[in-house]
């Protein structure tokens, strides 16, 4: 293969997998990686242990900086796309900066889901999704000792854990929206409930919240529909939907996701997307499902690499392997790691 | 305490206001009370055609070299910025234009090359420079505010700096340019709220009014003023003009003047005239310009007439690298021209001996009635340095010139043959004194005669005059004295402030190095530089030379050989390349 | 500085009797003789006599060549600089004192050749120097060799086929580096240097003496003495030095008319 410009937008698992991939069947060609984020690759996973002072924050990362350079991958932190031109085959930078491609893989992942009824209170809301949220984590927790959580995806489980390794007093609300993607019935309320009260943890029970109000700087004032609660923190915790809003108006077919075939094509050539942004076609189903999770995303990313490079492999994933939640078809290892 | 050792440079094209930037840092954070020294280089071209870069380190102990990585790089163009990456540190800061006035393809993009662990901050500087002012021009401005703001500088230091910069051109161009820096300041503050870094606000120093700003050059001119310098004959070569320069703004006003030559002859030329006629005056050159003046600087060594010339050394030979540091001169300094021509040499080594060393050219010019070279480079020139410099006082820059007694009226004899070898020295208007000074050689009396006997007679004493000299030229001093050394390291001018840091670092480390500092280069100590020699197990000897220039003229004061470490690379000696020379030889030695 | 005419009226007399300032040094000067220089020495003598400056405020300033050798036999100050370099030494004198009274004194190499780029510069400055240029047209003391102003077809050793450039003028030279006062002159005729300098060190800028003398060993064909007094007359009668366009045409056509040719008005 002659020189050809690879971009990968995204620097998650699926990201960094695909460049690998690009690098060991292509050696000649120019590899960057846009990440809107200014830190590297990381183990989402450890971020709870971080926030607990389990781990420091350079054990959160996947790889050194070297590494790139040793791989000849650009690795360019901190710089958004903002537009990808299809026709003239270009990604355009927040700084105006244009970037030509010949190959192009989106792999940018997912960003923290924020229910509608919430998204007026997201500034006093914390999430947990990159370092940064972990560092606010840890600045935030210095200074006070209760925690209202608001959800209860798998990362909350685990921050859980380490807020209370902090003897942090936690409070938890757990709702409709909460489990998202897994469906929420009675026997998964029972157990998850069981498990954190055991802990002890205070389930509090809700239909509804009505109101967030910053009291002072340190204390915020939760009203439901059947008492007030007061805490220092509140986090927000409902699952992760696919960062694809800057391509809304390039020609890509986007519906939660980007759409793609089972080869993880998109409808322009050597344009592909993988691992939690990607929407991926499933043949026997006829219907297309959305990947989550670390396994996933690394085998989407690298099956993308392969695809765009020239080979022609095609997504294995068993129907009924594959739920669906709220009209959304769903693959992830999430329950069972749970 | 914590400490800090921080480099920043801005880079842009000319017209970008860069050297301008680079200014304010150096000045706001001096005044902060860190030490700092800052270096900008810019295209030999004309300009609006090159690139500007300016390199300020800044520290919390006391700087001595350049910087060698960049922690911070403010890119005022990218394109022009693209060649600065490959000195940034690790986890630099690289603050950029995020909303050019146009697209930019990647191949020109500053971002597109810069190493993976670079932090950006991407600020509009010319959308709030517009804000804020009307108009793109404080586009540096802004930048500042967002160094400043994520590297935890005091904003009160730059608005400081910046009115005192702008106070002459009235209250309305001052307020927009602190609103342009305070537009930069907010934004950066608001919009990298979570990445802000306290990296010199965490630092305590103490402001010391004493202490300025101040570059070699400024420092020249200012000595040679104090000095009470009354003429300057110079012609246009950089890197020496900003000498011309600086007086042609300042000497009128203390009644003297500055005269362009047409020519590095006429201006040496000159210069022995006035100094003949008793009046203290000077000229500034470069490599290609001295060698012009040889000649006539041997005729002041033979006609005994006293002469200053500053030699800003650049990059050679011949034209060669007319904006590039280099101290390929001393050969020519010390011995060029015809014969026997023995002068004195002198090399200050920072900012303060810049301004010391001038005004004792004059003396020893005087008293030794021979021409005087003092020996710069372009960067110790350019930098800047924020030192105490205490201007000398009344009666420090006095005359030394020496004059004949009134006994000797109607049977002067001009060169007389004295013990020191210093003949005393009458001035045209006194009267019964009169006498030819000549080039020629000539018997005590000063008639033209080439006997054997008066040639070896007045050559001796010519040199015997410049032994003497020794007493009035300072000693090479000595950092981390001890009696035995395993690596003593010779240095002079402006390199000596990275045998400086480079010997602490290697001390830091555990080994028994040491430092001397020579600025007497001719002629020089012989038993100091021969005894330092002696009590190191190696001698190191680092220059901006390909030949070894020092190292050759000292070679001889002891028996085993010198190392040399030499440098062509028209830049500084990074310290960092003095020490690893260092530990290579005390490997060697293991 | 000038010494002002009724002053100077005063002291005549007693200058002379005197014989104190006599420029004339007791080292005889090491010219051939016959040499036109003397005539030079004699008409400069009596100009520093009869103007009565103090030889002590009198520096002279020369170059390389048998001109140059001119400081050693006056008892005025001297400067004996490297070849051609006499007139920058001489601005640095004069820059460095203003109340010197300065003559730089050269022969046509030093002042045409090697030295021949300041001549421009001190002219266009108007530095106050008193410039005698001896132009013999033959380098005298390396024995003989073309100079800038030996006519075409001159033979030397050192051009034993004829030279084949031009010659240059230097009353033309000086005219149109804007000299402000230009005057030529002959060593034949020492009364006529005298009352040229005394006329020349008035005006407070720059002056050029341009003196047409021999070389009596190396140059047996043109500037002999023969042919130069034969050659050599007075300016026309109703010639007007002040006026710049009449000096250029004046020069222009004639080699060889001697006096004030050209002084800028006050």
């Amino acid at each position: 293969m002659s020189m050809k410009r690879f971009v990968i937008i995204g620097n998650g698992p699926a990201a960094n997998h695909a460049a690998k991939a690009l690098r060991e069947n292509s050696s000649e060609s120019r590899i960057t990686i846009f990440s809107k984020d200014p830190f590297r690759s990381y183990r989402a996973h450890l971020l709870p242990d971080f926030i607990a002072g389990l781990i420091k924050e350079e054990d959160l990362y996947n790889s050194s900086y070297a590494h790139y350079n040793e791989m000849d991958i650009n690795l360019r932190l901190g710089q958004r796309v903002v537009s990808v031109d299809f026709s003239k085959r270009n990604v355009i930078l927040d700084h105006k900066e244009v970037v030509p491609f010949d190959g192009l893989i989106v792999a940018t992942g997912g960003k923290p889901r924020l229910p509608e009824q919430f998204q007026l209170f997201q500034d006093i809301m914390l999430t947990l999704k990159t370092p940064l949220d972990a560092r606010m984590w840890v600045e935030k927790l210095s200074n006070v000792d209760s925690v209202l959580i608001i959800g209860g995806d798998l990362t909350s489980l685990s921050l859980t854990k380490a807020l209370l390794k902090l003897h942090k007093r936690v409070k938890f609300i757990l709702n409709d929206d909460a489990f998202w993607p897994v469906p929420l019935n009675e026997e998964i309320y029972r157990a998850v409930t069981g498990r954190l009260e055991q802990r002890g943890v205070e389930i509090v029970h809700c239909r509804r919240i009505r109101r967030i109000t910053q009291l002072e700087e340190n204390l915020l004032e939760v009203e439901t529909d059947r008492e007030i609660l007061e805490t220092g923190v509140l986090g927000a915790f409902f699952g992760l939907v696919p960062d694809v809003g800057f391509l809304a108006r390039t020609g890509l077919d986007i519906d939660r996701g980007i759409l793609v075939d089972e080869f993880l094509k998109t409808r322009f050539a050597n344009v592909y997307a993988a691992g939690d942004c990607a929407q991926v076609y499933h043949p026997a189903l006829r219907d297309y499902w959305v990947s989550i999770g670390h396994e996933n995303a690394t085998a989407l990313g690298r099956i993308a690499a392969l695809n765009l490079a020239g080979s022609h492999f095609e997504v294995q994933v068993k129907p009924e392997s594959i739920l669906e939640v709220g009209g959304v078809k769903i693959n992830t290892s999430w329950w069972t790691e749970f | 305490m914590p400490e800090v050792d921080f480099t920043v440079e801005v880079c842009g094209m000319a017209g970008d206001g860069t050297i301008a930037a680079g200014g304010l840092i150096n000045e706001a954070m001096s005044h902060g009370g860190f030490s700092v020294l800052g270096f900008d280089s810019y295209p030999a071209e004309i300009r609006g055609f090159g690139r500007c870069v300016t390199n300020s380190r800044i520290g919390s102990n006391e700087i001595v070299a350049l910087g060698e990585k960049t922690h911070a790089l403010i890119s005022l163009n990218d394109e022009q910025s693209r060649s600065r990456t490959p000195s940034l540190a690790e986890h630099s800061l690289v603050f950029f234009d995020s909303n050019p006035p146009a697209y930019v393809p990647e191949d020109n993009s500053l971002l597109s090359v810069l190493p993976p662990g670079a932090q950006v901050f991407g600020i509009p500087f010319g959308a709030l420079a517009v804000g804020a002012s009307g108009a793109s021009r404080g586009r540096n401005l802004t930048a500042l505010g967002g160094f400043a703001a994520v590297t935890g500088v005091d904003p009160n230091l730059f608005r400081k700096v910046i009115r005192d910069k702008f106070k002459a051109k009235g209250d309305r161009v001052v307020d927009i340019n602190v609103k342009s820096f305070d537009a930069g300041y907010e934004y950066a503050l608001e919009k990298f709220s979570d990445r802000l870094k306290s990296i010199f606000s965490k630092i305590e120093t103490d402001h010391d009014p004493k202490k300025v700003m101040l570059s070699g050059n400024q420092a020249i001119g200012m000595a040679a003023i104090d000095a009470g310098l009354k003429l300057y004959f110079g012609y246009p070569i950089t890197p020496a003009t900003p000498i011309m320069e600086y007086l042609a703004k300042y000497l009128p006003e203390r009644g003297g003047r500055v005269v362009q030559m047409e020519d590095e002859i006429s201006s040496i030329g000159a210069v022995l005239g006035s100094f003949y006629a008793g009046t203290r005056s000077m000229t500034a050159t470069s490599g290609p310009g001295f060698a012009l003046m040889t000649e006539l600087i041997t005729h002041g060594v033979m006609a005994e007439i006293p002469a200053v010339i500053l030699d800003a050394q650049r990059g050679g030979p011949a034209t060669g690298l007319p904006t590039k540091t280099e101290q390929s001169d001393l050969h020519a300094a010390v011995f060029g021209g015809p014969g026997d021509s023995a002068r004195i040499v002198i090399a200050p080594t920072d900012v303060e001996e810049c301004y010391h060393f001038v005004i004792r050219s004059f003396q020893l010019a005087e008293k030794y009635q021979t021409p005087v070279i003092v020996l710069t480079d372009f960067f110790l020139d350019n930098r800047v340095e924020n030192r105490p410099l205490i201007r000398a006082m009344e009666g420090q820059a006095a005359s030394w010139n020496v004059f004949p007694d009134e006994a000797f009226k109607d049977h002067y004899q001009r060169y007389a043959d004295t013990p020191s070898g210093i003949s005393p020295r009458a001035l045209p208007g006194m009267e019964g004194f009169n006498f030819t000074a000549t080039g020629l050689e000539h018997t005590e009396k000063g008639s033209p005669d080439y006997s054997p006997e008066n040639h070896a007679k007045m050559s001796e004493k010519r040199h015997r005059k410049l032994r003497y000299a020794l007493k009035d030229l300072e000693k090479p001093a000595e950092f981390f004295a001890s009696d035995h050394l395993d690596v003593g390291v010779i240095g002079w001018g402006s390199t000596f402030g990275s045998v400086l840091e480079a010997v602490e670092k290697s001390r830091k480390n555990g080994f028994k190095v040491g430092a001397l500092k020579v600025t007497s280069i001719f002629p020089y100590h012989s038993e100091t530089i021969g005894a330092f020699m002696a009590k190191s197990k190696r001698v190191l000897v680092p220059e901006l030379n390909y030949e070894g220039q020092l190292a050759n003229l000292i070679a001889h004061l002891d028996s085993k050989p010198v190392d040399r470490l030499n440098f062509v690379t028209g830049t500084p000696i990074p310290p960092s390349a003095i020490q690893s020379r260092i530990e290579e030889l005390l490997g060697v030695l293991a | 500085m000038k010494t002002p005419a009724r002053v100077l009226a005063d002291q005549v007399n007693q200058i002379q009797k005197s014989g104190r300032f006599s420029p004339r040094s007791a080292s005889l000067p090491t010219w051939c003789p016959g040499c036109g220089y003397f005539g030079i020495h004699q008409g400069l003598n009596d100009c520093i006599s009869s103007l009565g400056i103090p030889l002590t405020q009198i520096v002279t300033v020369s170059g390389i060549g048998c001109a140059g050798r001119y400081p050693f036999f006056s008892k005025t100050y001297g400067l004996h600089t490297v070849h051609g370099r006499a007139l920058p030494a001489a601005t640095g004198v004069k820059l460095g004192n203003p109340n010197l009274t300065v003559f730089a004194v050269g022969g046509d190499g030093d002042g045409l050749a090697i030295g021949g780029g300041h001549l421009p510069h001190i002219a266009r400055r108007n530095i106050d120097v008193n410039y005698l240029l001896f132009d013999n047209s033959i380098y005298g003391l390396t024995k003989g060799q073309p100079s800038p102003s030996s006519p075409m077809g001159t033979k030397t050793k050192a051009s034993p086929y004829g030279t084949i450039d031009k010659p240059l003028n230097a009353t033309l030279m000086a005219l149109a580096y804007g000299a402000s006062f230009v005057a030529r002159l002959f060593a034949g005729d020492p009364k006529g240097i005298t009352e040229a300098l005394i006329e020349g060190i008035r005006n407070p800028g720059f002056s050029i003496f341009h003196i047409y003398t021999t070389c009596v060993t190396f140059d047996k064909n043109f500037k002999t003495w023969a042919h130069l007094k034969k050659w050599t007359h007075a300016l026309p009668q109703d010639y007007d030095p002040t006026d710049l366009g009449r000096a250029f045409n004046e020069v222009l056509k004639d080699d060889f008319s001697l006096g004030v040719i050209f002084k800028r008005d006050a």
